[in-house]
């Protein structure tokens, strides 16, 4: 595709999913034409999903935010940016004088840039005052990210996606690539065609599936035990790397002790998966040279989620499977930047590349460099601030870039924590669900519209640049967010997001060589030192942990937090289907609604017979905290006692059923475990009488 | 290494390096229609034809790996003859000029080829524009098979099918039911890939919204 037909083309990095497509944006009058792949896109090359290459009709839509709001007499209506910034001002500082800076919380977002993202930590930290800061990887990647930085060190990718093309076997656990991340899925795809073996282990028998050599179907929330399954085979049958484990690791007799309680027979009691394919999945990955181990939210979005992912870093340094080409550990990140807000610190713990608040010397750096004193107490997490904010602890809060009352858990929950604050401000490209509770709502702009960078799930900084402008009013993130500070007495000091840029390599030695020129058309993957090498295997030599030791983690299987039983007796497992993304804010505003216009429950043939359910008929779901209704399909994708629905359309309202069972580390939702009741709704009676009304 | 001279500069290419490799390092143009360095080397469309010293007939660029010692000459006589003979078979089968942004409207101005001298029948115009992004225009397939292997090779989704022989060959979407009735997952790869807009995307075709469209 030339560009003859368009004013100017912009390469830039996908805005939906953790891939980090590089793409072609072309614009005429100031719209988006057209978008292709760019040939030299390291972790797409030349390849895009509909999402990518389609999905950007959104940035024109007739709903676009394109002037601020504020709340006056219970209702929003248009206001200057003077006048908005000025309530949050004043509505900040009255909260800030009366109850302290901790009464403040805000939220970054895994949707925005790295730049983005590191301003609003500062804009939190440094101009109010409070560690209360977070970004929505709590509610996916959390414990991938808890568990890596447990088990090897650092909390990203061991290796790149080109591992996939050079492993022998690849295990790929609770993850749907083709549906949740479909460049990487055609990439596995095309591995499988040319020979690598897959192992798929998912409750669903996943379209990959099909490619593989084996799928195992574990009961939800018993990978654990499906893990420790494998470990014991592998050590069974002596398919261990012993120089590997005594050269490089620490913890592994503990580890062994453990393993002894879960044989094969065991396990297919706890998981349903049967004994013999558990001890050959074990020995195809065990006997292979080289073999990846890739997982998705169906790893993590559980109680015990992060524990999962500390038993699969297990399972590879048995088998001395990472730190080597085709051996890598790859979580599939979410969203396209869920990488990114968490290494920029918008966590309440943590600084950039994860170094806790509490550290003297990283607080001092910063304090250095931003001339403010900062608090060394951790801040709320997502969870927290809600609760804190039914406790009248919290006061105000600040979301950018998250629609918390139809994305998080518990929806009754998170609505009467938004009820209860003071002051609610959004920055948002559209009004939704968490904006009919906000005091002022701010209009921000699409990854089309906006310089910075994404770091994709390959640890990759990568460059975006902006194709259009904001539509109307709206503003770029980063400038609405450094001017919010400047006006609360903080200026931060930057003319560009490049600026901000070179602050973040500046004042972290981990991205110390990165910056808008090195990163080129490339990208970097981190860590990348002062000289600009970068690195796209870790592991090679050594840990990132104290001593260089990779840590095995000895932890027993444990039950999930919800399970199904005789009032609730079917298990729900929430996702993602290709044509839509997250929340749908966007893809719903495209032509992709009429290729998937509404999320549908998905049942085995068996329970729909059972509970007198036909393909294409409306039910009922019911959870312990809440109900709604859906269209069922059938498929013998799911096994009998489960049902899948997505989650891309607010009125389905999926969330609702979801309740505040959590990781025990990191607080992230268990969404993947949920019993249910499912009924037909009842029929419409064909006559209703008239009734008198008595008295 | 291979080291091989193209018209008339030397250059150095890996073991497996094709022709065309090395007129690309060399800065030499050597057209394509059925070539995606994305996809696997095809030979199909016989316009990458060069002329190798020794050789007695032109030789594929696209397919044929270097020699060590290789002397090539991308504008050599009878190759160029062919090339040209080849796109203009081509060119007349098609109702229309090629639009100018698409790489067979390029290839034939490098190639210089205008209209072509046969008149004679061509394609029937026959269109689908049922997907919400994807537009099927029949008429302008050659057959070059990069959609289908773009289908195949980079998504793995195998929604498309080469249809037909001689004259009437063609591209198909499933079993000829269009894109929604197929294995398609909408990556828009053959769009991407096709030189003629054959398969194109609909937005850029037309604007017009989908509720105004339907199959021809």
């Amino acid at each position: 595709m030339t560009i003859d037909r368009f004013d100017h083309t912009v390469s830039t990095t996908c805005g939906y999913c953790g891939v980090g497509c590089r793409l072609e944006a072309h614009a005429r009058l100031g719209r988006i034409a057209s978008i292709s792949p760019a040939l030299d896109g390291p972790a797409n090359e030349g390849h895009t999903c509909l999402k990518g290459r389609f999905a950007h009709q959104f940035t024109r839509s007739r709903d676009r935010l394109t002037s601020p709001l504020i709340r006056e007499g219970g209702r929003l209506r248009l206001a200057s940016w003077e006048e908005a910034q000025h309530r949050i001002v004043s509505e900040f500082g009255r909260i800030k004088d009366s109850h302290g800076p901790d009464a403040i919380a805000g939220l970054a977002s895994s949707r925005g840039t790295n730049e983005e993202c590191y301003a609003m930590a500062r804009l939190m930290r440094a101009a109010v005052g409070t560690n209360n800061i977070d970004n929505c990887s709590r509610v996916c990647h959390s414990p991938t990210s808890f568990a890596l930085r447990k088990s090897f060190g650092l909390s990203g990718a061991t290796g790149s996606f080109t591992d996939i093309d050079d492993a022998e076997v690849a295990i790929l656990l609770g993850v749907n690539p083709t549906q949740g991340h479909p460049v990487v899925g055609a990439r596995i795809k095309q591995a499988a065609l040319r020979g690598c073996k897959l192992i798929t282990i998912d409750p669903r028998r996943i379209e990959l599936a099909d490619y593989g050599v084996l799928h195992l179907a574990p009961r939800p929330g018993t990978n654990a035990a499906v893990v420790l399954g494998l470990c014991h085979v592998v050590r069974r049958d002596g398919l261990l790397d012993e120089p590997f484990i005594h050269e490089r690791t620490e913890g592994y007799e503990a580890l062994e002790e453990l393993l002894d309680e879960y044989d094969p027979d065991v396990v297919e009691g706890i998981t349903g998966i049967p004994a013999e394919d558990l001890e050959q999945a074990a020995r195809i990955y065990g006997e292979a040279r080289t073999g990846s181990i890739l997982w998705g939210l169906g790893v993590t979005e559980h109680k015990y989620g992060s524990e999962v992912v500390q038993l699969l870093c297990n399972l590879a340094m048995m088998t001395g499977k990472v730190g080597r080409p085709g051996s890598a550990l790859l979580p599939l990140r979410g969203q396209n930047n869920v990488q990114g807000s968490s290494d920029m610190g918008a966590l309440p713990d943590t600084y950039t590349a994860y170094r806790p608040v509490s550290d003297e010397e990283t607080a001092r750096s910063f304090e250095a460099a931003w001339g403010v004193r900062l608090s060394r107490q951790k801040g709320y997490k997502i969870p927290e601030m809600f609760d804190a904010a039914i406790a009248g602890k919290l006061k105000a809060m600040y979301i950018f870039g998250e629609d918390v009352a139809q994305t998080d858990p518990d929806v009754a929950h998170v609505a009467e924590a938004l009820e209860s604050l003071e002051f609610l401000v959004c920055q948002e490209i559209f009004e939704n669900e968490t904006t009919k509770f906000a005091d002022v709502v701010l209009p921000a702009s699409a990854f089309l519209e906006k310089d910075g960078t994404f770091t994709n799930a390959e640890r990759r900084f990568q460059r975006v640049e902006a194709a259009i402008d904001p539509p109307g009013a709206a503003k770029p993130d980063f400038e609405i967010i450094t001017t919010v500070s400047r006006m609360l007495g903080h200026e931060m000091g930057w003319e560009s997001p490049w600026d901000a840029l070179d602050e973040i390599a500046r004042l972290t030695p981990a991205y110390a060589g990165v910056s808008k020129e090195r990163l080129g058309r490339r990208g970097l993957q981190w860590p990348v030192r002062a000289d600009g090498t970068d690195s796209p295997t870790l592991y090679d030599t050594v840990f990132d942990r104290p001593g260089g030791r990779g840590s095995f983690a000895a932890l027993p299987y444990k039950v999930p937090g919800d399970a199904p039983d005789h009032e609730f007796p079917l298990v729900l497992v929430t996702g993602r289907v290709l044509q839509h993304y997250n929340a749908g804010t966007m893809t719903r505003r495209t032509h992709n609604i009429e290729l998937v216009d509404r999320d549908w429950l998905e049942i085995h043939p068996i329970d729909a017979a059972r509970l007198w359910i036909s393909d294409g008929d409306k039910v009922s779901i019911r959870s312990r905290v809440g109900q709604t209704e859906l269209h069922v399909r059938l498929t013998e994708r799911i096994e009998p006692g489960h049902v899948f629905t997505s989650f891309h359309f607010p009125e389905a309202r999926t969330n609702l059923l979801v309740g505040q069972s959590a990781d025990v580390n990191t607080s992230c939702p268990e969404y993947k475990v949920v019993a249910v009741d499912v009924r037909p709704m009842a029929e419409q009676p064909a006559f209703t009488p008239v009734l008198t009304t008595v008295g | 290494m291979r080291r091989v001279e193209v018209d008339g500069n030397p250059v150095e290419v890996a073991n497996g390096a094709t022709i065309l490799d090395a007129a690309r390092v060399a800065g030499s143009w050597v057209p394509t229609l059925c070539f995606d360095e994305r996809q696997a080397p095809f030979g199909a469309c016989r316009v990458c034809l060069v002329g190798v010293e020794g050789s007695p007939k032109p030789l594929p660029a696209c397919t044929t790996p270097c020699r060590d010692g290789m002397v090539i000459d991308t504008r050599e006589a009878s190759a160029r003859r062919v090339a040209r003979a080849v796109l203009e078979l081509v060119l007349s089968e098609l109702p229309e000029p090629p639009a100018p942004h698409t790489e067979l409207a390029r290839v034939a101005d490098g190639l210089q080829v205008g209209e072509p001298r046969w008149p004679g029948v061509t394609h029937r115009v026959e269109t689908d524009f049922r997907h919400p992004y994807l537009a099927l225009r029949h008429e302008l397939c050659i057959s070059c098979g990069r959609c289908v292997r773009a289908c195949d090779e980079v998504q793995g989704a195998f929604a498309l099918t080469a249809t037909g022989r001689g004259f009437g060959a063609n591209v198909a979407a499933g079993l000829d039911a269009g894109f929604a009735d197929s294995t398609c997952v909408s990556c828009g790869a053959c769009a991407d890939t096709c030189p003629t807009d054959a398969i194109t995307e609909i937005l850029l075709l037309n604007g017009l919204p989908s509720s105004e469209r339907g199959a021809t």
